[in-house]
């Protein structure tokens, strides 16, 4: 599903951030990426998303050349999913309407499409609501239901528990674990939590000075 | 070799295009500096530039020296001291900004001429020979120095104001505990901290004194401005007019870069989450009547005065004020105004929001060189139009159309003054705006019209509207550059005030001048909101 090869990126010409990643994830599977702050774990994130573009490497999704030297699809042409920490809802919009954003085709089926998105993260009584009338947890399930409603072809999630409590936070992951898993969705997650990664991932990485490596510990 | 590619798109292309066209006009001028120097150019040289210079220098010096005396006296005082009408003359000392220089003066002259309203009183109050003057003559460059003091001392009032408001108590009380007694506190301390806001301030009042047209022209005193004007209009020698512009420019970028100077060092004052809050000593006696009458002084010259003159006038005014030659100016003024709030608005948001998508700071350089328009005066810019149109109605013809004396070239002249507004407004809108909101637009394949259009713009509907806003109550009372690139037969507000007032038809220049100082009230509004809002942290 997703090949990255030699991927390298550096900000502003300064000091390389990811240093020639190699990682190949299959259809389907969920990893997640374990790093410190300033590790590069959400520069790596924006360079699969398209949102960056990298200095050097080439990446492939479902076989197709998204990035190369010469090459580069920016990221409304890639359809990829992403949830931030920060869910990133727009205010000016209410709950239904941001997750309708990303569809496209007619009113009605973007509508049953996210009002049954919103509903199997069980905040479907919301639609009419605006983002600043939820909880932080209730939040965060819009925005993932808002990556999801375009079908992505993969779907990354930077830190997308870190600001739950625990409960929310387990229930959360337990539901978002289960929706991925019944729609085969490749995931990757970047994370500073283990637990989290552990309970969610198939496979789990340690992003350390550049290079990724697969986490002894798991 | 990404960075190269990431250079290169549609948004850049359009914002290099609108800058290429805003900035021409002053290429241009400057360039004439490399042309043929006419007989008018010597003539002028030899006789005329140095009065032009001597009348300039000795302006901004006055102008500074009061200028600086109100604004920082006042600012000092009302964050120092509780006097009766306090907290009124916090915001109502912003209030001469709303009225234009050449206002003040057409409204000065009428109080205080030999025959004005208050000679008048004063002989019939004591019942005087009609020969007896008391007060002098004031159509002088005395009379000018009064004039832009009182209307321009606000740009010094709110620059220290703020810088006072940001300073912390605890700064004051460590110099106390270092032997320094109030006096030794305020000039070794207070004054040297808040410097670059009073640098900036002084800048601004400089910049709009050189600038002026129409005050300077109504008191006779020969600056570069009447200089430019008579030797368009009276020698109808453009390149002569291009070429004095560009030493008035060379003046004014002096200033504009001292400006910028001053506002990298406003981090002088306390940025700290929490500060110790500056309690005013209650004054009593003598003392509360004579800071009442300090701050009283500059707001009764400055807005009180005119706008009673003003209503003086309107009242007197024997013909319907509301008549057809208003009406129609009102609506000339209106459809220029929200035309150039709309483009120049538009092109604020338009620049700001390339810079956003392409995260570049090759934007942010574009947005700060058209923001120095506001700096510029409106007749060096008008010149510069006229010319780049004599050149395009010459040499390109694009489906008949006559460049010279089209709106065109006002629209033109306002975007490049009011940019710098419209820019303030968008851009404190964007830093409101997570970046995350277009990445995650970006990642629903949203294209760069959608974010704009259904993300940005509809999150920047107020910040828009206030620079919209702003746009028009700065073109409602510009007059230097309507005066010359207005088309033939098409007068506005701040035309019709100068042609009444040169003709000495002061009662009839009454209705359109009280309508520029009411739009002028708008960015009162917002100052003042500004200036509350603008204490940083929260209080222990």
């Amino acid at each position: 599903m997703l090949i990255v090869e030699n991927l390298h990126h550096s900000y502003d010409k300064g000091e390389n951030i990811l240093k020639g990643i190699n990682l190949n994830v299959s259809n389907g599977e969920i990893i997640s990426i374990l790093g410190g702050s300033g590790s590069g774990k959400t520069s790596f994130l924006r360079v699969l998303s398209g949102l960056e573009k990298p200095y050097d490497g080439k990446i492939f999704i479902e076989d197709v050349l998204v990035v190369s030297n010469d090459y580069f699809l920016p990221a409304h042409k890639r359809n990829i999913g992403l949830v931030l920490q920060e869910k990133g809802l727009f205010p000016h919009l209410n709950i239904l309407k941001n997750v309708c954003f990303g569809l496209k085709g007619p009113k009605k089926d973007q509508k049953e499409i996210s009002i049954d998105l919103l509903s199997k993260f069980k905040v479907d009584q919301y639609q009419e609501k605006f983002p600043n009338s939820l909880s932080g947890g209730e939040q965060q399930r819009v925005a993932i239901a808002r990556a999801l409603a375009p079908k992505p072809k993969i779907l990354l999630m930077d830190e997308p528990f870190g600001s739950l409590d625990r409960g929310l936070r387990e229930s959360l992951r337990e539901e978002t674990k289960l929706f991925l898993q019944e729609n085969e969705i490749t995931c990757i997650m970047v994370t500073h939590d283990e637990e989290d990664a552990e309970f969610m991932s198939d496979r789990i990485f340690l992003l350390e000075n550049g290079k990724l490596n697969i986490h002894q510990k798991f | 070799m990404f960075y190269k590619l990431k250079f290169f798109s549609p948004w850049v292309a359009l914002s290099v295009l609108i800058f290429c066209i805003f900035a021409s006009p002053i290429f241009i001028v400057l360039g004439s500096l490399f042309g043929d120097y006419s007989n008018n150019w010597i003539h002028l040289y030899n006789y005329v530039l140095g009065g032009y210079l001597f009348n300039s220098f000795f302006l901004i010096l006055g102008v500074s020296i009061i200028s600086l005396v109100l604004g920082i006296g006042s600012a000092w005082l009302i964050t120092n001291y509780n006097f009766f009408g306090k907290n009124f003359f916090d915001w109502a000392l912003i209030l001469p900004l709303a009225v234009p220089p050449y206002i003040l003066a057409y409204t000065f002259t009428g109080l205080f001429d030999s025959y004005g309203t208050v000679n008048n009183l004063i002989r019939e109050l004591f019942v005087l020979d009609p020969s007896y003057i008391f007060f002098p003559n004031v159509r002088n460059i005395y009379g000018a120095i009064i004039v832009f003091s009182f209307t321009l001392y606000p740009y010094i009032y709110l620059a220290t104001r703020i810088a006072f408001l940001n300073q912390s108590k605890s700064l004051r009380e460590v110099g106390e505990t270092l032997g320094l007694n109030k006096l030794g506190v305020f000039f070794k301390l207070t004054l040297p901290m808040i410097r670059p806001a009073i640098i900036g301030g002084l800048m601004l009042v400089i910049m709009e004194t050189l600038s002026d047209f129409g005050a300077v022209e109504h008191f006779a005193v020969q600056t570069f401005t009447t200089g430019i004007f008579r030797t368009w209009y009276g020698m109808y020698d453009l390149q002569t007019a291009m070429q004095l512009s560009s030493l008035l420019l060379i003046f004014i970028t002096f200033f504009l870069v001292l400006e910028r100077y001053s506002r990298k060092n406003v981090s002088y004052t306390s940025g700290s989450p929490t500060y110790g809050k500056i309690e005013g000593k209650q004054l009593v006696g003598g003392k509360n009547f004579l800071c009442f009458l300090f701050c009283l002084l500059p707001l009764m010259i400055g807005f009180i005065l005119p706008i009673s003159e003003l209503t003086n006038w309107a009242l007197n005014y024997k013909l319907d004020f509301f008549d057809a030659s208003f009406i129609k100016n009102s609506l000339n003024t209106i459809y220029l105004a929200l035309i150039a709030a709309f483009l120049c608005s538009s092109i604020a948001l338009i620049i700001n929001f390339s810079g956003r998508i392409q995260r570049n700071k090759f934007f942010g350089f574009l947005s700060s060189s058209l923001s120095l328009g506001y700096g510029l005066p409106g007749i060096i810019l008008a010149i510069g139009i006229m010319q780049l149109f004599i050149f395009l109605d010459n040499y390109i013809i694009f489906l008949n159309f006559v460049f010279t004396g089209s709106i065109l070239g006002l629209l033109i002249a306002y975007v490049i003054k009011a940019y710098a507004l419209a820019n303030t407004s968008i851009e404190s809108g964007y830093i409101r705006i997570s970046p995350y909101m277009e990445d995650i637009a970006k990642t629903l394949t949203a294209s760069n019209f959608k974010i704009l259009f259904q993300v940005h713009l509809p999150l920047l509907k107020t910040s828009f509207l206030t620079s919209a806003l702003l746009v028009i109550s700065e073109v409602i009372k510009e007059l230097p550059a309507t005066l010359i690139l207005r088309p033939f037969n098409f007068d506005t507000l701040a035309v019709s005030t100068y042609i009444y007032a040169s003709e000495e038809r002061m009662y009839e220049a009454a209705a359109p001048s009280i309508a520029i100082v009411l739009v002028g009230l708008i960015p009162i509004y917002f100052l003042t909101k500004a200036i509350r809002s603008s204490r940083p942290g929260k209080e222990n």
